[in-house]
């Protein structure tokens, strides 16, 4: 037995040739098969929730295509995090209109919910949210995190998506969408050669048809095109701007021309709104606007966003003075050709004409309740979507990156019709935000208030509207404590 | 507790009302007695939700900068007043109208299907209505333009935007919605008219105007103030119609009380004025009611 044992033993090294092959072959194939998974289990990083579950949830901007892109992307870094940190995530969203966002989150985060993790705001939110300690702080993460220390396109990133105070070092956002005003421009109507012809004889000038045509317009030439395409028994109307009482509507566009005229809103430092806001020119700026009405469709007074798409996609204006973000709304598969996006006017003349418009756009934040798990996830969230491949991909997507490396790609331009108008308004002194004030939201709604009723007559004067914004805010400000002085004597006589 | 003692405390008349009562007067203490005590208090204080610093004792300075029209709240409260009263006026005489028709008219055809239409507009959300006719008024899309255009050659009418309409506008949506509820309230108050003293005037011969005023009067009275009472209250309120049709607009032209005090409490975070406010509102309410049920004694005494 022994020796028989023995000579099996030694017998079973000597194995079939064919045998020996069929084996071989099986462990090179499933050599072969298990191949991505071994180089996956190099590329993972130690990660300190790797193999748990973890649920986040974002919360955007309903309606608004550049939020929801953002969302949407969501998946691609669940795959990301599982093949580079271990990690399953999932995503659950919530939304609400620009106007109930704030009001959303402010309820949840006052109670120290983490009911939302990661929040996409509007940049003016920034003070309101940071100042109770409801987002966190972004400093120390950043100077962490090397795929957080980006070179910016233009300092008008920082100051509008991030900082808080103005002025200040603090950073409490990180861009999500980048936005600016846009002019968009009925092509088939400023390249047809009839209509060309008819404008050259009416006005003495070119009519203005390309990018750089109106890099150049005036606000003043710009209305001879407004006046021009005004033609209400053909159903076409010359613009459609945003002159809506609702959320930041009628206060955008106005803002931007008095900024372009020279004006100013307030005293960043010292809180000073009176004399700085309610001026002559300013007033003028507001009868301007008010006068351009002439040239948009019956009810523009109601125009915000939504309605402005649906004249434009409608074919009932010639210009339209739009978000950037909104071009995935504004360009359709039927008006894709016939579609120009260019800066929006200058105002002033010869070389002390200037354009100086509202920024838009978002912020990414995080809830500052988050658990240690949920804010590595959400901080990882962010390095993800920094990446150079994440940025390209949201752009091509319809988004606007606001880093430079994105936008100085030299195809960054063409992937989108609006791109190139985007990134001129980007450029330092082109666009600017308002108040990152945290009572941002009752300045607002006073101006709001102000401005419409000025446009739509219910108070005559122009003067007087801007008298009460003023001494409101003023008050607003000075019982927050943050302006030095209330308001004058002849606020008492403000009304609207 | 032994069964003896559980039946025993079961028959004492006083501890089975209380018992009986327990669950709702706790309800009532825990989700209305200590808010409105809770509201009352912060109306002392200036307290901004979003200035991370707790509320600072106010003394009455809220209520000094309501009496010294902060925010222009009398203003408020005129627009408020008479949208009340304009709006509850219509609704009452159109839907007592429209109560009588349909009493008067039991036998006509289809009259379940009609009645059932009229109160459609009534069990809609206030949000949506007010989307609806959003739309409905749009000068460039809206179906009413359209219509008004094609019939009567009106040009574009912006309903919503002109601020010598749109105050208008918006009490006609209000009536539109609301005056199918007082014609259930008639309708109601009629149901309570004893059929034999109908007949009993119909055999004196009484008139129609003797008829309302000496029978109907004096039984569908109580349900039809009560009607009026409610509407009051609820118009007093009015907010979700108006937010998607104007947000208060233009300028301040439908800005009503509750819409400011929206603005104020939950966009603005305000949480100190904005209780002083309700206060205010609480005790305008309570006014309105005592003076409404004052009114009703005062009447049931005389009859």
């Amino acid at each position: 037995m022994t020796v028989d044992s023995g000579r099996r033993a030694g017998s079973g090294l000597i194995m079939p040739r064919r045998t020996l092959l069929k084996g071989s072959a099986a462990l090179g194939l499933s050599g072969l098969v298990s191949a991505p998974f071994i180089n996956r289990l190099h590329a993972q990083e130690s990660h300190p929730l790797a193999g748990q579950k973890i649920e986040m949830n974002i919360l955007g901007i309903a309606g608004w295509l550049p939020s929801s892109l953002g969302v949407k992307m969501s998946p691609m870094f669940a795959d990301f995090a599982k093949e580079k940190y271990g990690y399953d995530v999932t995503f659950g969203f919530a939304e609400a209109p620009f106007a109930d966002l704030f009001q959303k989150a402010a309820t949840s985060l006052a109670t120290k919910s983490q009911e939302y993790n990661i929040i996409i705001s509007d940049s003016q939110w920034l003070g309101a949210l940071a100042k109770p300690g409801w987002i966190l702080k972004l400093n120390d993460i950043i100077a962490k995190n090397k795929n957080l220390q980006l070179d910016w396109y233009s300092d008008t990133v920082v100051n509008t998506y991030m900082k808080y105070p103005d002025g200040g070092e603090d950073i409490w956002g990180l861009p999500q969408e980048g936005d600016t005003k846009a002019l968009y421009v009925r092509k088939d109507l400023v390249e047809d050669p009839k209509e060309q012809e008819a404008f050259q004889a009416k006005y003495g000038m070119k009519l203005p048809s390309t990018f750089e045509d109106y890099e150049n317009l005036n606000a003043e030439d710009y209305e001879k095109v407004m006046e021009f395409f005004t033609r209400p028994d053909q159903g076409l109307w010359g613009a459609a701007w945003q002159y809506s009482r609702v959320y930041d509507f009628c206060t955008c566009p106005q803002l931007s021309i008095m900024w372009s005229r020279g004006g100013d809103i307030w005293d960043p430092k010292t809180g000073q709104v009176e004399g700085i806001l309610n001026t002559e020119d300013n007033a003028k700026a507001m009868e301007l606007y008010k006068s351009w009405l002439k040239y948009m469709p019956p009810g523009a007074t109601n125009y915000g966003i939504a309605e402005e798409i649906d004249v434009w996609t409608q074919g009932k204006v010639a210009t339209c003075l739009q978000w950037a973000a909104v071009g995935l709304a504004m360009i359709t598969p039927e008006n894709k050709d016939k579609v120009l996006v260019v800066p929006p006017p200058k105002f002033g003349k010869g070389e002390e004409a200037k354009r100086v418009y509202c920024m838009g756009g978002q912020p990414w934040v995080l809830n500052a309740y988050n658990d240690d798990a949920k804010m590595r996830v959400a901080i990882d969230f962010l390095n993800w979507w920094y990446q150079p491949e994440t940025t390209l991909e949201y752009a091509k997507r319809g988004g606007n990156p606001t880093d430079k490396a994105t936008l100085s790609n030299p195809d960054f331009d063409s992937i989108n019709p609006w791109n190139r108008a985007y990134k001129f308004m980007l450029e330092p002194g082109r666009s600017r935000d308002f108040w990152h004030h945290p009572r941002y939201s009752e300045m607002l709604a006073v101006q709001q208030e102000g401005f419409t009723s000025y446009m739509t007559g219910s108070t005559e004067s122009a003067k007087q509207a801007l008298d009460y914004i003023a001494c409101q805010q003023q008050q607003i400000l000075y019982d927050d404590g943050f302006a030095s002085a209330g308001p004058s004597d002849a606020c008492s006589a403000a009304s609207l | 507790m032994s069964t003896n003692s559980i039946s025993r405390a079961l028959d004492n008349r006083k501890f089975l009302v209380f018992a009986l009562l327990a669950p709702v007067l706790a309800f009532f203490i825990v989700f209305n007695t200590i808010p409105t005590l809770w509201l009352l208090g912060l109306s002392f204080h200036k307290f901004s939700l979003i200035s991370g610093t707790p509320p600072e004792f106010f003394g009455i300075r809220n209520f000094q900068d309501i009496f010294f029209n902060k925010n222009n709240i009398w203003g408020d409260l005129r627009r408020t007043f008479l949208f009340v009263v304009v709006g509850v006026s219509i609704q009452t005489v159109l839907g007592v109208l429209l109560g009588f028709l349909f009493w008067g008219s039991k036998d006509m055809p289809g009259r379940r299907v009609a009645l059932t239409l009229l109160f459609t507009p009534m069990v809609l959300t206030p949000i949506a209505t007010g989307t609806f006719f959003r739309f409905i008024y749009d000068p460039t899309f809206g179906a009413l333009n359209f219509l008004l255009s094609g019939l009567f050659g009106t040009g574009v009418i912006d309903f919503l935007g002109n601020p010598s309409i749109a105050y208008w506008a918006v009490l006609a949506v209000d009536c539109w919605m609301w005056t199918p509820f007082m014609t259930l309230m008639t309708l109601a108050a009629l149901g309570s008219v004893p059929k034999a003293e109908l007949e009993a005037a119909e055999i004196d011969r009484l008139s129609w105007p003797q008829r309302v005023s000496m029978v109907i009067w004096h039984h569908g009275k109580f349900i039809l103030m009560l009607g009026i009472l409610l509407r009051t209250i609820d118009a007093f309120k009015t907010l979700d119609l108006i937010i998607p049709m104007t947000k208060g607009g233009p300028g301040q032209t439908t800005r009503l009380v509750a819409v400011e005090l929206n603005k104020q409490s939950f966009e603005s975070f305000n949480m100190g004025w904005s209780s002083a406010v309700s206060v205010l509102l609480l005790l305008i309410s309570i006014a309105m009611t005592s003076i409404f049920i004052y009114i009703l004694n005062r009447r049931r005494k005389a009859g």
